[in-house]
């Protein structure tokens, strides 16, 4: 009713609006020119709305206050060692004191010279971890996930195949918790790794320089390195897919088009919608990188958990997240919360960073916003 | 007027019986390996006594201290005694009482196909298994241990907890009593840098990958391995006596430590003597303060010390069933004077039966 009489009425007419700062909306007449207590529901939306979306970056800001005030003693004690150290080392540690010819050193009674190393933390092999289980994750997934996209979008249609089932279930393995994968991993992939796959690499790949890294000296357990990026590889899957997918979608007809006209084949016409997608597909595949980066439970259950740098994909390894689900609950020191807090804070910085870089090249640079 | 005083006689007796059993609450709360045993003492207990309501949080050893430390906590249990510092931040050591309740054990468990027969393992042996020294199962050390028997020529998987726990506490603390290596290395603690292997959480964790991986070799709590019958192996003890973790043989390494007990029972029980004593095993303690007028409340008090004396003498005999060594009879006795030292503002706790 009101919006009939608003598109009837001039504008001038109607007296001002509170609240509505005598601001006219682009266009003239419109349906925000109304009775007085609907405007007021407008206008109370309204800051609502702006509410919840400051009060998201409140509690963004506060996370990032309470994990640098809760890291402050990890990184006072450790500074930027932080970073490069592979020790992490919870219990203090005795060591017998020897002078410089290498003799133990004894006091007047005859007693060995000790002296007390507290707990010392560094992160790099779970940053280490992180990357390498990231980058495999990636390895396996990226070429499954763009090819599903580029068949969803062009090969299945032309086929005359039902893509709605296909699409839904590529989906779908998004929603699976990812605890299911973990046990997946732990009962399924590791002994499938253990039993057939490494023992199979193994006794050809120790041969090969460029292929120690399928290659191990230690008993295989199949909860390694390999195992938590194969397993992260399904869990990306979906995402890159159903992402890449809306990015194929948004290239222009009149790309394909035009490159059919200039005389491409139908294959080439593929490689041209790849071409033009592939910014928004980069910032699916980050989006994944992140997911991957972040992935914490099926990890823990799968990686072996071993706070070391191997250079074998077959040894037990650890990421970011799993040393924080590993140690944080049982943690025996208050530095050693401290240092699991700062692990926090870099994997905070680090998925943040990957998630800007990753908007910015879907949203901004492809034609039609896919998330 | 005979039966009115004697109306009057009962009536001010349960007056005085219901004011002097009223709310007796006790609070406790700590490590979780005892928790289990704990409960089911508070469950028999209150049967005989239902007016004393006690709790017990299985929250981990170091809140148990915390909560004893802060005086959150009527009672705390914990699998290490209290740390130098710890008992400082509690007003010194001569404040706090430390009273072993039951002992555990941990066991290597292992995973050798086609081994049939018991594996047996040393200290040395083992700690230069987790160092990474001895990496294959037909390592000759390994062999000279177990005399006749076929050892495979697989690669051993050592795995160990990755959560802090009382059990890496213990297995560390042993090992480095069994290997200066070890000592100067890896060290001791609820969690320790390990140099090689692969990790789990809890003793499910360790469990679950030692059972499916060939040539595993973890360490559990017993009473984890017998639930789960999970094959461990038999370990040679100071005296050279290769003996099989059971209650039994851990209430003998308790038994091994009688005579370290001159200042405070908080003594470590790994690596004792004793022809049947097996060598990783340790106590677990229920901590208070030596005068309980922390309490407030006299009743409470009482009830407290009822309540341990009755648990680690009587309630002994519940612990095997549960798969924990009971005190051994020396021990115990230790432990009464332990409790009976208790005090309250100063003097002594009246000890007539409730």
């Amino acid at each position: 009713m009101s919006v009939v009489s608003g598109t009837l009425q001039s504008p001038m007419q109607s007296p001002p609006l509170p609240g509505d700062g005598g601001r006219l909306p682009r266009g003239g007449a419109s349906i925000v020119q109304q009775g007085g207590a609907e405007s007021r529901a407008d206008l109370l939306f309204a800051l609502l709305a702006r509410g919840a979306a400051i009060f998201i970056l409140i509690m963004l800001g506060a996370l990032v206050l309470v994990l640098t005030t809760a890291a402050m003693p990890s990184i006072t004690a450790f500074k930027a060692h932080f970073l490069a150290s592979s020790s992490w080392r919870p219990n203090e540690r005795e060591v017998v004191m020897r002078d410089a010819k290498g003799n133990i050193m004894r006091d007047a009674d005859g007693e060995e010279v000790t002296v007390t190393l507290p707990p010392e933390f560094g992160a790099l092999p779970v940053i280490y971890g992180t990357v390498v289980s990231s980058i495999i994750a990636l390895f396996v997934a990226v070429p499954l996930s763009i090819g599903a996209s580029l068949f969803i979008v062009r090969i299945g249609p032309r086929i005359g195949l039902l893509l709605g089932p296909i699409s839904f279930l590529i989906e779908f393995l998004a929603a699976i918790p990812s605890i299911a994968y973990g046990i997946w991993g732990l009962f399924v992939l590791a002994p499938f790794l253990q039993d057939h796959l490494e023992p199979a690499l193994n006794a050809v790949a120790g041969k090969v320089f460029f292929l120690r890294m399928f290659h191990s000296d230690q008993g295989l357990t199949g909860r390694d390195m390999l195992c938590a990026g194969l397993i992260l590889a399904v869990m990306i899957l979906p995402i890159i897919t159903s992402l890449g997918r809306d990015v194929l979608r948004a290239v222009p007809r009149v790309q394909i088009e035009g490159s059919l006209a200039l005389g491409a084949t139908w294959w080439q016409s593929c490689q041209v919608m790849l071409r033009y997608g592939r910014t928004g597909l980069f910032g699916a595949i980050m989006l994944g990188l992140a997911r991957a980066a972040g992935e914490t439970m099926a990890v823990a259950m799968v990686i072996g958990n071993a706070n070391r740098i191997s250079s074998s994909l077959f040894a037990p390894a650890q990421t970011m997240s799993s040393l924080l689900a590993n140690e944080f609950a049982e943690a025996s020191s208050n530095i050693q919360r401290s240092a699991l807090v700062e692990v926090a804070l870099i994997l905070l910085v680090m998925s943040l960073l990957f998630n800007v870089i990753a908007r910015y090249m879907i949203v901004g640079r492809s034609a039609r916003p896919a998330v | 007027m005979r039966i009115q005083s004697f109306l009057a006689a009962a009536g001010l007796a349960f007056v005085l019986g219901g004011a002097a059993h009223a709310d007796v609450r006790l609070q406790g709360g700590g490590a979780t390996f005892p928790a289990p045993i704990y409960q089911r003492w508070v469950t028999e207990y209150q049967k005989a006594h239902p007016d004393i309501k006690i709790d017990y949080q299985a929250i981990g050893s170091g809140g148990g201290i915390k909560g004893i430390t802060d005086k959150t906590f009527d009672w705390a249990g914990s699998d290490a005694p209290m740390s130098k510092k710890e008992l400082q931040a509690a007003g010194g050591a001569e404040k706090i009482v430390e009273i072993p309740t039951v002992a555990g054990a941990v066991v290597l468990a292992y995973n050798l196909p086609g081994f049939n027969g018991e594996l047996k393992l040393d200290g040395p042996v083992l700690a230069d298994i987790y160092l990474g020294q001895i990496k294959k199962w037909n390592d000759p050390r390994i062999a000279a241990l177990n005399e006749g028997a076929a050892l495979p020529d697989l690669a051993i998987t050592s795995v160990h907890r990755t959560d802090g726990s009382g059990t890496n506490y213990i297995f560390t603390n042993y090992l480095s009593t069994q290997s200066e290596n070890f000592k100067n290395k890896i060290g001791s603690g609820k969690q320790v840098e390990w140099p090689t292997g692969t990790g789990g959480p809890q003793n499910a964790g360790v469990t679950q990958i030692v059972q499916t991986t060939h040539g595993a070799l973890g360490y559990v709590e017993l009473a984890y391995a017998l639930e789960n019958k999970i094959p461990f192996a038999t370990l040679k003890n100071r005296d050279g006596h290769f003996v099989k973790a059971s209650a039994e043989s851990v209430s003998m390494a308790g038994e091994g430590a009688l005579n370290q007990m001159s200042h405070g029972l908080a003594v470590n029980i790994w690596d004792q003597h004793g022809q049947k004593a097996y060598p990783i095993s340790s106590f677990t303690y229920v901590i208070v303060y030596k005068d309980l007028d922390y309490l407030k409340d006299q009743e409470k008090a009482r009830a407290l010390t009822d309540f341990l004396r009755w648990a680690t003498s009587e309630g002994e005999t519940l612990a095997p069933s549960l798969d924990y060594a009971p005190l051994s009879a020396g021990v115990q006795k230790k432990v009464a004077s332990a409790i009976n030292s208790l005090t309250w503002s100063g003097h002594p706790i009246a000890t007539a039966s409730r």
